[in-house]
């Protein structure tokens, strides 16, 4: 089959819906089918521009490509989906989170102005629209399948992907906490920070970038956290396995969120992870004292569930040799069986 | 954002008043509401947007067309046939002239001459038995920027009324019954079949009396239940005389009642009744409350309640095999215990479903902000969109173009 994958792409940035998009397309790839990654540059903000580049894809023409007919188009987040085709699937990352439980909060994109208010329902009509037409339609996460069910009364089917291939190891279990992922303020890695600041015997390192890196480095020195905390950046594959392969255990805890690679990828390493009760798509994947903890999201619950990890040895193995064994039954194959039939 | 309300309130009574009374709570916690006094006469300041709740009733919504006149905004369009409405604005306060050109505008020199006839006393009220083929709502359509509609009945009746502007259906919100309901204290032993709400020609008493007469040959146990005022003119004695049923024995009424006497009647029935010819395109909140309570229901088979599923409601014909087939309903339902559970269970989850307030309420706030702001979004997206197609010279008559608006009508910004 000629397959096009579409995924938005916002410049200078990299994270775990670009790694799916990449992924499939090689793993499709792999299994026969011309498969090429159509991405438009997405830009949300100010006013109606969210709607306006959102448009783009509505004009592409992705019927057929250079005289030969496309047969499939998978799409997978806000905005690739407006994207017309017969045969349009949908593999739901998450939508423009903005308009819908972000709303009203901190993270809130669309003030309480008459037009602002418009702006939100025309994304509402959008998604409708946009998602309403494809013939498949699956989530990432029970927690993207309800929010999707809950907002436009679309049911998807929940359908997992593996994490990104890494030369995954588990050397030690060393004395840091490892949290990776883009450094927003929806990853809640100041949470993590504020634990190291209630329990002076944590040590964590953060790997990734992103808008709070500065402020919170900068926290880091006025909590006197005292090297304590270490921003590593942007890292290597490489890196990043050795970063696993060391660490204690891992950190996940943003603001419910939609799905989230990160545990599996703790998991892969052999590694526990603690998340926190508000997390959203991380609690379908991390079971409390069975592969991890899942604890207030409060510095001291964070930093009293790492404390734990690192005074019980054997039960953080063996979580993490449980997370493992659940990671390892997420397959390219199945995923792409389900995705397919 | 801010909405002005404008609807009749309790304690006036209206249908839609008690529709007021459910909805504006839970629109409240979405949205800053401002419900405006009755006949206030100035636009409501500060307010984004207006709402218009418009029904027959010249009387509770005289004042609220007014208002829209003065400042149009979102019609929620409990009726569609208007005639009632605008012959009291008119006639009612001896403004002939304007019932006139309503009916012109309705229907060009034949609709004035009509109107000319019953101002002279030579035909009867339109209103009475012909206001369905003159609805008279072209007024408030044309005050009307958008319109909240309750059925797809109306819907296509005003979009075949060649109304352009944006329509939203948003069920009838549902009552959740009180927690506690006293027992109506009615004959023990009875199969109750209930029929509330005002009890005027339009609710077929001579058709649903004529049916009860043979459903009581067939289930002497059998007991009607009318619960409502009477309108003026109609008489039930006569009626009961030629049917041979026994007033207090057979048929037991019950004027106007409160709402916790209305849900204690309610609850009392098997059946619920609510026939209803012409319908004016208006819903029922009493039909609502039965859903809620689980009540099974025969209806007519026109309007908003032929848009009702079938598990929850059973619908007769109207006219011609109208009697036999009321008559066949009620005996089926009279009967037959578990159809009634089935229907029940499918009438509440109706009601907790498309009906349940909270999602009424979202939808209505859906409705007012993209109403509220939807030019000014349109008008932006349109203005970026153009200055890019000019920027690359694409041609004003061009494929490409006709392509770019095709498209925009398809998600939304160019409609």
């Amino acid at each position: 089959m000629r397959i096009a994958v579409c995924a938005p792409q916002v410049p200078f940035v990299r994270g775990g819906a670009e790694i799916f998009s990449e992924r499939l397309v090689d793993e499709l790839r792999e299994r026969d089918h011309e498969v090429e990654l159509v991405t438009v540059p997405f830009k949300w903000y100010p006013g109606e521009r969210v709607l306006t580049q959102a448009f783009l894809w509505r004009l592409l023409d992705l019927d057929e490509a250079d005289g030969s007919p496309i047969d499939l188009v998978i799409a997978t987040k806000f905005p690739s989906y407006v994207v017309r085709h017969p045969n349009k699937i949908v593999w739901l990352l998450h939508q423009f989170r903005q308009a819908y439980e972000l709303d009203g909060t901190e993270l809130a994109q669309f003030d309480d102005s008459a037009e602002g208010r418009a702006l939100r329902r025309s994304v509402h009509r959008l998604d409708k629209l946009a998602l309403g037409e494809a013939r498949k339609l699956f989530a990432t996460s029970t927690n993207v399948a309800d929010r999707l069910e809950r907002s436009t009364g679309l049911e998807a089917e929940v359908l997992p992907h593996p994490p990104q291939e890494l030369p995954y190891r588990c050397d030690e279990y060393g004395d840091f906490i490892l949290s990776v992922g883009r450094i927003d303020r929806a990853k809640r890695v100041e949470l993590l920070i504020d634990a190291l600041g209630a329990d002076v015997s944590l040590r964590c390192v953060v790997a990734g970038d992103g808008p709070e890196r500065n402020r919170l480095e900068r926290l880091a020195r006025e909590r006197g956290l005292n090297g304590r905390a270490t921003f590593a950046g942007r890292v290597s594959e490489q890196e990043l396995a050795d970063l696993y392969a060391h660490c204690l255990a891992v950190y996940y805890a943003p603001v419910d969120e939609d799905f989230g690679m990160v545990p599996y990828e703790a998991f892969l390493a052999e590694k526990p992870v603690v998340t926190t009760t508000d997390a959203g798509g991380p609690l379908e994947v991390v079971g409390d004292r069975e592969t991890g903890i899942v604890c207030e999201p409060t510095a001291i619950a964070v930093a009293q569930a790492f404390a734990w990890l690192r005074d019980h040895p054997d039960e953080t193995r063996e979580w993490g040799k449980a997370g493992q064994r659940a990671a390892e039954q997420l397959t390219w194959d199945a995923a792409i069986d389900r995705l397919l039939a | 954002m801010r909405v002005a309300y404008y609807s009749p309130q309790p304690p006036e009574r209206s249908g839609i008043a008690d529709y007021s009374a459910l909805l504006l709570p839970a629109l409240a916690e979405r949205i800053d509401v401002a419900v405006v006094r009755r006949g206030a006469r100035r636009p409501r300041r500060r307010a984004d947007i207006s709402l218009y709740h418009v029904g027959n009733d010249p009387v509770a919504h005289g004042w609220i067309v007014e208002a829209l006149r003065r400042r149009p905004g979102i019609v929620v369009l409990h009726d569609f046939v208007l005639h009632h409405l605008v012959a009291g604005m008119t006639l009612g306060r001896g403004d002939g002239g304007g019932y006139l050109d309503a009916m012109q505008r309705e229907a060009g020199a034949v609709g004035r001459m009509l109107a000319h006839g019953v101002i002279d006393e030579l035909l009867p009220p339109l209103w009475e038995d012909r206001a369905a083929d003159y609805p008279l709502a072209g007024e408030v359509l044309t005050s009307a920027t958008g319109l909240i509609v309750h059925s797809g009945y109306v819907e296509r009746l005003v979009r075949d009324s060649a109304y352009r502007g944006p329509v939203w259906r948003i069920p009838h919100p549902a009552w959740s019954p009180p927690a506690e309901i006293a027992p109506a204290a009615l004959p023990e032993g009875r199969t109750i079949i209930g029929c509330y709400g005002h009890l005027n020609p339009a609710k077929r008493l001579p058709q649903l009396l004529e049916a009860f007469a043979l459903l009581r040959r067939r289930v002497p146990e059998a007991l009607l239940l009318l619960v409502g005022s009477l309108s003026p003119g109609l008489e039930l004695d006569p009626v009961y005389d030629r049917l041979g049923l026994r007033p207090g024995e057979d048929v037991i009424r019950v004027d106007y009642v409160d709402e916790a006497r209305l849900w204690s009647l309610l609850s009392a029935c098997e059946v619920c009744v609510n026939l209803r010819y012409p319908t004016m395109g208006e819903t029922s909140g009493v039909v609502v409350r039965a859903l809620s309570l689980g009540r099974p229901l025969v209806v007519n088979d026109v309007g908003w309640f032929a848009e009702l599923p079938d598990e929850a409601v059973v619908k007769v014909p109207v006219g011609e095999g109208e009697v036999p087939a009321i008559t066949d309903a009620l005996e089926l339902l009279a009967r037959n215990h578990e159809l009634r559970t089935r229907m029940a269970d499918a009438a509440r989850s109706l009601a907790q479903g498309e009906h349940q307030l909270d999602r009424v309420a979202e939808a209505y706030v859906a409705a007012l902000e993209e109403a509220a702001g939807g030019a000014v979004v349109q008008d932006a997206v349109l203005g970026e969109i153009a200055r890019a197609a000019q920027e690359t010279g694409l041609p004003a008559n061009g494929n490409a173009l006709s392509d770019i608006a095709e498209r925009l009508r398809e998600v939304g910004p160019g409609r």
